[in-house]
């Protein structure tokens, strides 16, 4: 009984981990938004006080008669106010003139009158006679205004630095807070095992591992006895001609078929080797692993942002009531997605398209952003079936610096199925040759390339 | 207005924040539901059909909002609506006549039935899809149907279960009158269309609609298909079952032969005329079917003694709208608008051109 129990609380406590680790990264990519958010409402109430304060002084300085950018500034487009709308009284005079067939030049005469009759009550109004009690006055309040001015803005900054502290500490706290947790179960969690040996273990820098993999299908034989490591940071390439069963192994590594005999082992994100027989489909990529199809799957309803945020469908914790509620956890969340994934589109350089929606884009586009989806999840293996399929050589080029890029920046292992020989001995840095299901040859391109057994299968033989 | 100022344009924008804010809609057809009793409150003879219909436009607004995340959300397919509301207007009957409970157990007792009938519905839909999942809810509808027509004991059969319009809010009997359960009514419409909206809006509704395209790529995305099937099909009966309680509560009548098969197909061709992924697209939708036949037909005696005119009307409005606007209706909607827009910049110019004089 007491390993069984001992097994329930220490897949309890490494779910705990896992999540007090989400929650550590999400208030650290949460704490920048937050703070650009803030500092935005500061600048514009600053923006807006200020702009108070110049009305308030203009009132002052009018009757002063003391010139100002502001008052300049204030005259100068009250006067071509009345110009415009002059010109325009102007056409109207001389559109029904027109059509009246009658002369125009009275009116207009009229209408300059009362225009240099407006214009001298506006100069009126902002260049009156100075007289010396307002100057005076001027004197006495202009001090006081701009103190006070400066008074608020220091409240607003002194408000908004106390704002900006607190939720700093406020993050900080949450942080340490679940720093700690992580590493008090940690300690509990490394007591339970430490006398157990890893269950599984893989060689060192070996991610994906294929132990006598079989799937049949009835009496035809997909994947025959089938065996291979893939390794960290390595771009895989799986070739054969068509029906040697590559799309068969994908759908075994990702759970959609149950291999009929044949052991898949993989290590996670957490650096733990897992058995991947046991997973269910959809928690494959909470263990690291996404894919992506052959004919690309977009949800065709969604722009392409939201269709990057299905993929990160797993890293919420908000629930079902957090989402009913739109919950303020759910709402920082969004924002902490949305941002990642506007970098993710930047990244591959497809943000231009980031608000348009899927349908009827180019298949270059949807097939970089199926890249961009699997980015989303945090994964370490990225399976890519048939990446190049229906792209054209210039597209074709594109994506395979894409895919390297991929591996390098986001530190992703790629393990893919290609037809394209070009891009699989462009890219790859392992191949694996199969053929009716067994394997034929694993090596460099070069190795590949030169294969006797490769040649026969792929041209046949002699 | 025309604003100049900095200070005025700040104040414009936070105008149209509010008016911008997805809610705002909801607070308008709401408000526009209320109007028929506003009206009669303020002294103007309203007819009590034309506020019956108002009424219940707006309970089967909620059946149809839960039914829109089924269909067009996840995909789903399911004539058992009619059921649904049916055990939701037995359970408020039976609680309050019999057993004296409160209107907020009944709800209660109402969503944990929904969730339980959820999950057997959610659980059969993991196996059969389409037309076949529509076939077998239809029959379990058709089953609650001859269970409400032969439990006498708790529906009162055929005859139909009356309520004399009492509830019991917490331990007395009150008897509340049909124009606070008017207003009642249109306050949970209100909630249930922002609960709806930020669900559909949220990963969750990402995830639907991601199942509904493709179920291998949402699986491969990490969506549970098991999960939010049974999600899909809890939340269609809470809201379908909710529906039923506010129907007998407003009613407080209830009998079997309105929860036919009849029943369930006009909510499906509401979804479906006024647009089964548009909160506005139900609202207009149920209008179509059930409003318009309720509010402004049966006002005509020419089509009180013709029932079957408004069953046609309904048929003919699916055929042109399944035709021409496979949206919905609400897709009308929204391209006349912008036709309208541009027709009127069109006049706008042309105006401009006889008043102010070509531009040369």
């Amino acid at each position: 009984m007491a390993p069984i129990i001992n097994q329930i609380y220490a897949n309890f406590l490494e779910k705990r981990i896992n999540s007090a680790k989400t929650k550590t990264e999400f208030y650290d990519n949460y704490l920048p938004i937050k703070l650009q958010t803030l500092e935005e409402k500061l600048n514009r109430k600053i923006e807006i006080i200020r702009l108070k304060h110049k009305q308030k002084l203009l009132a002052l300085e009018i009757p002063a008669g003391i010139e100002s950018d502001y008052l300049k500034e204030n005259y100068e487009a009250e006067i071509a106010r009345l110009e415009e709308k002059f010109y325009w009284k102007q056409r109207v005079v001389k559109a029904s003139a027109k059509r009246k067939g009658e002369e125009a030049a009275t009116k207009l005469q009229e209408l300059d009158k009362e225009k240099n009759i407006k214009a001298s009550e506006i100069k009126n109004k902002y260049y009156p006679e100075v007289s010396t009690d307002a100057k005076s006055n001027y004197e006495i309040n202009q001090p006081i205004l701009i103190q006070s001015l400066n008074e608020k803005i220091d409240k607003l900054q002194d408000s908004h630095q106390e704002k900006v502290e607190n939720f700093k500490n406020k993050t900080k706290k949450a942080v340490e807070k679940y720093q700690d947790i992580n590493n008090n179960l940690s300690t509990k969690l490394h007591e339970i095992t430490k006398d157990k040996v890893a269950k599984y273990s893989l060689e060192e820098n070996v991610v994906l591992s294929l132990k006598s993999l079989s799937m049949h299908f009835g009496g035809l034989k997909a994947v025959d006895d089938l065996s291979f490591d893939v390794k960290e940071g390595e771009i895989f390439g799986l070739i054969g001609p068509n029906g040697a069963g590559k799309t068969t192994v994908f759908n075994c590594i990702t759970r959609f078929y149950k291999p009929t005999y044949g052991d898949i082992y993989f290590k996670n994100i957490y650096g733990e080797v897992v058995y991947l027989n046991d997973k269910l489909v959809h928690n494959i990529i909470k263990e690291g692993i996404v894919r992506t199809f052959q004919n690309v799957e977009m949800v065709w309803e969604l722009n392409v942002i939201d269709n990057l945020l299905v993929a990160a469908h797993t890293i919420y914790r908000s629930g079902f009531f957090g989402h009913l509620l739109n919950s303020r956890l759910l709402r920082q969340e969004e924002k902490v997605m949305r941002r990642k994934a506007m970098k993710i589109l930047a990244d591959l350089g497809i943000s231009d398209y980031q608000y348009a929606y899927p349908y009827g884009l180019p298949y270059g586009i949807l097939k970089k952003i199926e890249l961009a989806r699997t980015l989303m999840a945090n994964p370490k293996l990225i399976i890519l079936d048939e990446p190049a399929a229906g792209l054209n050589d210039a597209e074709t080029a594109d994506l395979a610096k894409v895919i390297k890029k991929i591996r390098d920046e986001y530190k992703a292992t790629i393990f893919l199925v290609e037809h394209d020989m070009g891009l699989v001995m462009d890219i790859c840095d392992t191949v694996c040759a199969i053929s009716f299901g067994k394997k034929l040859a694993i090596g460099t391109p070069k190795e590949i390339q030169n294969s006797k057994v490769v040649q026969e299968a792929y041209l046949g033989g002699e | 207005m025309i604003c100049r100022t900095e200070v005025c344009k700040d104040r414009k924008a936070r105008i149209k924040q509010i008016t911008n804010h997805p809610y705002f809609g909801f607070f308008i057809i709401t408000f526009l539901m209320l109007i028929v009793q506003l009206l009669r409150a303020a002294g103007v003879p309203v007819s009590n059909t034309l506020v019956r219909a108002f009424g219940i436009t707006m309970i089967y607004i909620i059946v149809a909002l839960g039914f829109s995340i089924l269909l067009g959300y996840a995909g789903l397919a399911s004539l058992g609506t009619a059921g649904f509301v049916g055990i939701g207007t037995y359970i408020l009957g039976y609680f309050t006549k019999n057993l004296e409970a409160s209107v907020f157990i009944v709800i209660l007792v109402s969503i944990v039935g929904a969730i339980v009938i959820g999950l057997i519905v959610g659980f059969i839909s993991l196996r059969i899809e389409g037309m076949y999942l529509a076939i077998i809810t239809l029959g379990l509808s058709e089953i609650l149907n001859e269970v409400f027509k032969n439990a006498v004991s708790i529906t009162n059969g055929t005859n139909g279960l009356g309520l004399d319009s009492q509830l019991i809010l917490f331990k007395n009997l009150i008897f509340i009158d049909h124009n606070t359960i008017f207003i009642v009514t249109a306050i949970i419409m209100f909630f249930m269309m922002i609960l709806t909206l930020n669900l559909i809006k949220s990963p969750t509704g990402r995830a639907l609609l991601a199942m509904r395209n493709s179920t291998s790529a949402a699986q491969a995305m990490g969506v549970s298909i098991l999960k939010y099937r049974l999600m899909a099909f809890i939340v269609s009966t809470v809201y379908a079952m909710l529906g039923g309680v506010i129907y007998m509560s407003y009613i407080s009548f209830s009998i079997p032969t309105t929860w036919s098969l009849a029943f369930s197909l006009n909510i499906l061709a509401a979804v479906i005329v006024g647009g089964s992924q548009s909160i506005y697209g139900i609202v207009l939708g149920t209008f179509m079917i059930f409003g318009l036949n309720l509010g402004v037909f049966q006002q005509f005696d020419f089509f009180k003694n013709n029932p079957a005119i408004s069953v046609m009307f309904n048929g003919l409005l699916i055929i042109l709208v399944i035709m021409f606007y496979p949206g919905g209706l609400i897709r009308l909607v929204t391209t006349t608008y912008y036709k309208l827009k541009k027709a009127l910049a069109k006049l706008k110019t042309k105006w401009r051109e006889y008043r102010y004089g070509s531009d040369n």
